[in-house]
């Protein structure tokens, strides 16, 4: 047999078997009795999904919704989180499922969840990915600092804490009702620059800092900008002319120092009058779980320091 | 130094051993995992899948769906790639008789980005569907652009190549720009590195009728292949239809990257390096280079992937890195020992 022959005949073999392990892929295996069904949803991806009993093993793949879940006091059901879930501290010791797109299918599937709460980030391949796999998924993507708390009434209706998310809302609301009460009074409102990154990454229209702004009282000014998350020019900043600046990268290096060096923007306002504010904790402000009502207080603390002590 | 390159009988021999040794290289991989499943439990699971054995599952049903619905496709998945990418290096190479070509070289990857790229920052949704038709479109355009008076050179189609592949991706960072958004902008770059970790059985079976047909007109052309490294010229005289020849080498060759590249992202090296390899040991007879490159590369990108998702568990490394960093010092070791053999 001349080596063509074989070559032939080994590729043709190849496709014969791989073609019949394609078509007797096993699809995961259909439960034979009918469940019962809990409750059905329509999660923030536009799923219909259903939950066939209470989620006693929940993974989460996003530190939002691991931030959720704890304050619903679900703590001892979750079974699986990201790197990134460091709050409360007590979820850094379950074990983790990835970054923060890139999960690990086979980790996840391997802790045997019934209830996966994904974002925005992982609708599309890796929600469907796991769908395929069996697994049930849940889609939590709060739009805005209201939806947040809406969001955490539809995480406790999943999980059957309605009665902790109605508590955990009020309390929540109450929190954000004092700062817009008190700011709603200010005669004037602050320009602010708040800046993501060193490039000067600010935050626009649509995207979550800019709503925090806006209810804080402040008047964010890319707030005409095309997109959530956008660049903007020094010379631009430089013409608005921000009273405050809030600095959410002080942990690449940033400073009130370092924003006072940069050529041209010592006679920003905000850096005249010593308003450049450093965010401690980029996470209570960027994270859409409960802790954002803090970051709303700091940036209201931030714009208004006599309204707020 | 004189190499002895193997014999026309030896030849079977090699392509029998190196299947077994891509099989029990798959059968190793799917042995390691993020999840620990024990070795007896994981050969019982696969063993209970076999029609006619009766064998009561003693494990959680969700060690079964990490074997054959996550494990084993990625596994094939990888094999598949693998092998495509390293023929399709095989051939460019022996088309353009220029030893720095890979698979990507006219137009593939830089239609295939452009293509992801649309269809992330667009949403779209069908990644895959669109840098199938971005990579097939991208290499005819560049094959017509190459085409003068009704023929084609390996220069023409490098230049061509390299000219629209640079246009075309000064496109895609425009779109990666207008996109606007950290997030798209990652999973640009994430699809751009390569990646097998939401493989699935669905991707296997879009890939196998491409590589079939793809594999079977290479193979059929490997001799030709030989003769065309006498120059175009004198593979006329010997009465190769080289025009024609060199159009359905390069269709070939661009469908199984295009579907490869689709599948999984642009992992480079593999089509570059394997060939190579494989070149080095047993010489350059595509008869034997083609099918055995296929191997290799399929064994290489399995171990490949292997690493990547163990190395950093539970985060996935992008298999195009390791690919990178394993391939290059291993062909650099190659290249010493040698050194006259090539020219």
């Amino acid at each position: 047999m001349s080596p063509r022959r074989i070559s032939v005949a080994l590729i043709a073999l190849t496709i014969i078997v791989l073609g019949l392990t394609a078509c007797a892929s096993p699809p995961t295996a259909a439960p034979t009795t009918a469940p019962a069904v809990f409750i059905t949803v329509t999660d923030d991806a536009g799923r219909q999904v259903t939950l066939k009993g209470l989620p006693t093993r929940i993974v989460s793949l996003a530190p939002s919704n691991t931030e959720v879940l704890y304050a619903l006091g679900l703590g001892d059901r979750v079974v699986g989180v990201t790197e990134y879930c460091d709050y409360p501290p007590e979820a850094k010791q379950k074990p983790k499922i990835g970054g923060f797109a890139n999960i690990d299918l086979e980790k996840v599937i391997g802790l045997d969840p019934d209830l996966v709460l994904a974002t925005n980030i992982h609708a599309g391949a890796v929600v469907s990915e796991l769908q395929k796999r069996g697994v049930t998924v849940v889609v939590v993507e709060p739009k805005n600092v209201d939806d947040v708390l809406a969001k955490i009434a539809f995480v406790g209706k999943l999980t059957g804490k309605s009665d902790n998310a109605t508590r955990l809302t009020a309390q929540l609301k109450n929190r954000i009702d004092a700062v817009t009460a008190k700011v709603t009074a200010a005669k004037t409102k602050p320009r602010v620059f708040y800046e993501i990154d060193k490039s000067l990454y600010t935050v626009g229209p649509g995207s979550f800092i800019d709503d925090m702004i806006t209810k804080a009282g402040g008047l964010n000014i890319a707030a005409d900008a095309k997109g959530a998350y956008t660049q903007l020019s020094p010379e631009a900043i430089i013409a608005k002319d921000p009273q405050v600046i809030l600095l959410g990268d002080i942990n690449f290096g940033e400073s009130p120092e370092s924003v006072k060096a940069r050529p041209g923007w010592a006679n920003i306002s905000a850096v005249r009058n010593g308003r450049v504010i450093p965010i401690a904790d980029e996470n209570v402000v960027s994270r859409p779980g409960p802790r954002i009502v803090e970051g709303l207080e700091l940036i209201a603390r931030a714009l208004y320091p006599e309204l707020f002590q | 130094m004189h190499t002895t390159y193997p014999t026309h009988q030896h030849r079977g021999l090699f392509l029998l051993v190196a299947s077994f040794i891509v099989l029990a290289t798959g059968a190793v991989a799917v042995t390691i995992g993020s999840v620990a499943i024990p070795f007896e439990t994981l050969w019982r699971i696969i063993a209970a899948k076999i029609p006619g054995m009766t064998i009561a599952p003693t494990w959680a049903p969700s060690w079964e769906t990490i074997v054959f619905d996550i494990r084993l496709p990625r596994i094939a998945l990888a094999a598949l790639v693998g092998s495509a990418l390293a023929t399709s290096g095989a051939t460019y190479q022996g088309l353009l008789r220029n030893p720095l070509a890979d698979p990507y070289l006219i137009g593939v990857s830089a239609g295939a980005a452009l293509g992801a790229t649309t269809a992330i920052v667009f949403s779209f949704g069908a990644i895959s569907l669109f840098a199938f038709i971005g990579a097939i479109g991208a290499t005819t355009l560049i094959y017509a652009l190459a085409r003068a008076g009704g023929r084609t050179t390996p220069t023409t189609l490098i230049l061509a190549g390299v000219a629209l592949g640079a246009f075309l991706s000064a496109i895609t960072w425009f779109l990666m720009f207008k996109g606007d958004s950290a997030f798209r902008t990652q999973q640009i770059i994430a699809w751009m590195m390569g990646s097998f970790s939401l493989g699935s059985w669905q991707d296997v079976a879009v890939m196998i009728p491409y590589l079939g047909i793809g594999w079977l007109v290479l193979y059929l052309n490997a001799r030709t292949l030989n003769v065309l490294q006498l120059g175009d010229v004198q593979a006329q005289q010997l009465g190769v239809p080289v025009e024609r020849v060199t159009m359905i080498l390069v269709a070939s060759a661009s469908l199984i990257t295009a579907a490869a590249v689709a599948t999984s992202g642009i992992i480079g090296f593999v089509g570059l390096i394997v060939p190579h390899a494989v070149r080095l040991v047993w010489g350059p007879d595509h008869r034997f280079l083609l099918p055995m490159s296929a191997l290799i590369g399929a064994m290489f990108l399995i171990l490949a992937d292997t690493l990547a998702r163990t190395l950093l568990s539970p985060s996935e490394l992008p298999v195009g890195i390791i690919t990178a960093f394993c391939g290059a010092p291993f062909f650099l070791y190659l290249l010493r020992r040698n050194r006259e053999t090539l020219i």
